[in-house]
């Protein structure tokens, strides 16, 4: 778990071009597949997927640039999901503004939270994080006048959205770009950020806290703000979530759906900040191949995690880019 | 006044399972997300069990079971890994707990099922005005047992003196010549074991289901961290604050009373960070 990034950071910052060419075929794929794909159920399936892959990649970035396992992300992806939900309600702002509102303001609560919990041992961070997104989850089950508890409610969304027809979020073939497009721009920026400066800093929190403090860093603010960063990419996925069902339940908020994404960020390997993404393909993958046997999901899911953990520790993303490095050649 | 000891008997069940993580996590260091699950299976095994030899028999030998699986869990799970960070023994029993609710759900099916009550605990008997089941003042009496029994064994025993030390620093205590890996598969047993006593005894009083252990094992992390994950009075004082806490909370605010644990451990924390009984700073 602790050992340092596989590039030497320092020596290359410029982008690589591969890294530019891999972001312009990824954007140009996800506009293609809708036209290539046309089975709806394969779409739904995959814009699905695509959604918490975004929650994924946010859980990951957090265990990648911290060392820290939240198990209470579904918190701000269901926080998220019901700002957008209440708000329609209500009425209180334009849609447009609410979905800001909503990605700022789980934003905001990691932070503040950050600031007290990332200074705890780990085990202790994971088991507070399920504590406090299951506090959040029972809330909306038994508030039944505020969100219609365990029901769910139907979201009231414009016509309109950013200029968009509100049918574009709502027809998987469409939906599934969008997702798509806000996916990959993620994973880049997260991608950007990890090899910035401040990624670099937060990596050396993460392997060695006091040095890092006695070399004259601020090692608390940091994580708190790689925290509220992973939390805001949950949100986005919530918002995501929100728009393509218009519909929320008090499962969003549920400890099971931290738990898919823990899941996948573990097998795709949070390493490599695409990893969790890969994870979360490779998660939808198998759930349709399991075909007849996805009663026992769970369990396929449980055996999942147990082997890649004890096996493959850096999930498949490392073993491609083991795999890559070979090929290259023992240039390094 | 009856709602106070309600909330005594919730605080004994966390109590029960609070301290097997505790003595799991002194000795190992690590978590053991699977916890609840194992309270679930125990409940589940008495179930079964309860069916042919009582509800005796069944505490008996879903304690056994479960005592036995705790070596297993130690010797396969725990051992392995102990080289490893922490966050893999995690991430390893949160898959287990995939694998055992799932296991549960296959054999037992996902509806509800109760357990009676013991002929001997089914009356109720008159208190402070109204009436009070005998079955929970059990649980009650139960708890403060073990945590009586515990106490005692820890403080005057070699082998607590033992776990006492290795819960301060593994790594010296093995270098004294104790053998850890015994040691530890004794008090994981001992761990699992009130896993399983927890979950017979919840049988009559909670319903049962598959999902009961994911349920209860996010309450017993609020004690653990509340108490100061490896002490054994402060998991004691944690569970009892906490289980008062959370039933009042359910009684008088129910929209709000998940939000109330959560605001006591924020107070302890801020407070005193490294919980209850934390030792200094």
């Amino acid at each position: 778990m602790s050992a340092l990034p596989s590039t030497p950071a320092t020596a290359r910052r410029r982008v690589p071009a591969i890294a530019v060419v891999a972001f312009i075929v990824a954007v140009a794929a996800g506009l293609l597949v809708p036209a290539v794909v046309s089975s709806q159920l394969a779409l739904t399936l995959m814009t699905q997927a695509v959604i918490t892959a975004v929650l994924a990649t946010g859980i990951g970035f957090l265990m990648r640039q911290c060392g820290l396992t939240s198990f209470g992300h579904a918190a701000f992806f269901g926080i998220a999901a019901y700002t957008v939900a209440l708000n329609g309600k209500f009425g209180v702002l334009p849609t447009e503004l609410a979905i800001i509102a909503a990605i700022l303001l789980p934003a905001a609560l990691a932070f503040v939270a950050g600031l007290g919990i990332v200074r705890m041992p780990a085990l202790a961070f994971s088991m507070l994080t399920l504590a406090v997104a299951q506090a959040f989850y029972e809330i909306m089950l038994r508030w039944r006048e505020l969100a219609n508890g365990d029901d769910g409610m139907a979201v009231r969304l414009p016509s309109q959205l950013f200029g968009l027809d509100i049918e574009t979020f709502q027809q998987p073939g469409s939906m599934f770009s969008v997702c798509w497009i806000v996916l990959v721009v993620t994973v880049a920026g997260l991608w950007l950020l990890s090899r910035s400066r401040f990624g670099l800093l937060t990596v050396a929190i993460r392997e060695n806290e006091e040095r890092a403090r006695f070399i004259g860093y601020e090692t608390v603010v940091p994580r708190a703000l790689v925290y509220a960063l992973s939390a805001a990419v949950a949100a986005v996925a919530g918002v995501l979530f929100v728009l393509y069902n218009a519909f929320v339940t008090p499962g969003t908020l549920y400890w099971s759906l931290s738990g898919e994404g823990i899941v996948m960020a573990v097998i795709g390997g949070a390493h490599a900040v695409w990893g969790p993404a890969l994870g979360s393909v490779i998660f939808f993958l198998l759930k349709d191949a399991a075909g007849d046997l996805t009663e026992h999901w769970p369990a396929i899911i449980g055996a999942t995690l147990i082997v890649v953990t004890v096996l493959v520790p850096r999930g498949i993303s490392g073993l491609i880019i083991a795999l890559f490095q070979k090929l290259k050649g023992g240039r390094r | 006044m009856i709602q106070v000891i309600n909330g005594l008997v919730y605080g004994s069940f966390l109590y029960l399972l609070a301290v097997g993580l505790v003595l799991i996590f002194g000795l190992r260091r690590v978590t053991n997300f699977a916890h609840g699950s194992l309270f679930m299976v125990g409940a589940y095994i008495a179930y079964a069990v309860a069916a042919y030899l009582g509800f005796w028999g069944g505490l008996v030998i879903s304690v056994m079971v479960l005592a036995a699986l705790g070596v297993l869990l130690d010797r396969f799970v725990f051992r392995p890994l102990a080289r490893e960070d922490a966050v893999v023994t995690l991430l390893v029993t949160f898959g287990l707990l995939f694998v055992l609710e799932d296991a549960v759900r296959t054999i037992w099916g996902k509806d509800y099922l109760t357990v009676p009550p013991p002929p001997l605990l089914s009356g109720v008997i008159p208190m402070f005005g109204s009436t009070f089941p005998v079955y929970r003042l059990f649980v009650v009496a139960v708890a403060l047992a073990v945590a009586a029994g515990l106490a005692l064994w820890l403080r005057y025993s070699k082998v607590g003196l033992y776990v006492r030390a290795a819960s301060v620093d593994p790594v010296t205590t093995g270098m004294q010549g104790v053998d850890t890996d015994r040691l530890s598969a004794l008090v994981v047993a001992i761990g699992t074991g009130l896993a399983g006593l927890s979950g017979t005894i919840a049988g009559p009083l909670l319903a049962l289901s598959p999902s009961m252990g994911a349920f209860i094992i996010i309450d017993c992390f609020v004690v653990v961290v509340t108490g100061g994950l490896s002490s054994f009075t402060g998991a004691f004082v944690a569970a009892l604050l906490i289980g008062q806490v959370h039933n009042l909370g359910i009684v008088y605010v129910p929209e709000l009373a998940s939000m109330l644990p959560l605001a006591i451990m924020t107070l302890v924390l801020l407070l005193r960070p490294r919980g209850l009984a934390g030792a200094g700073r």
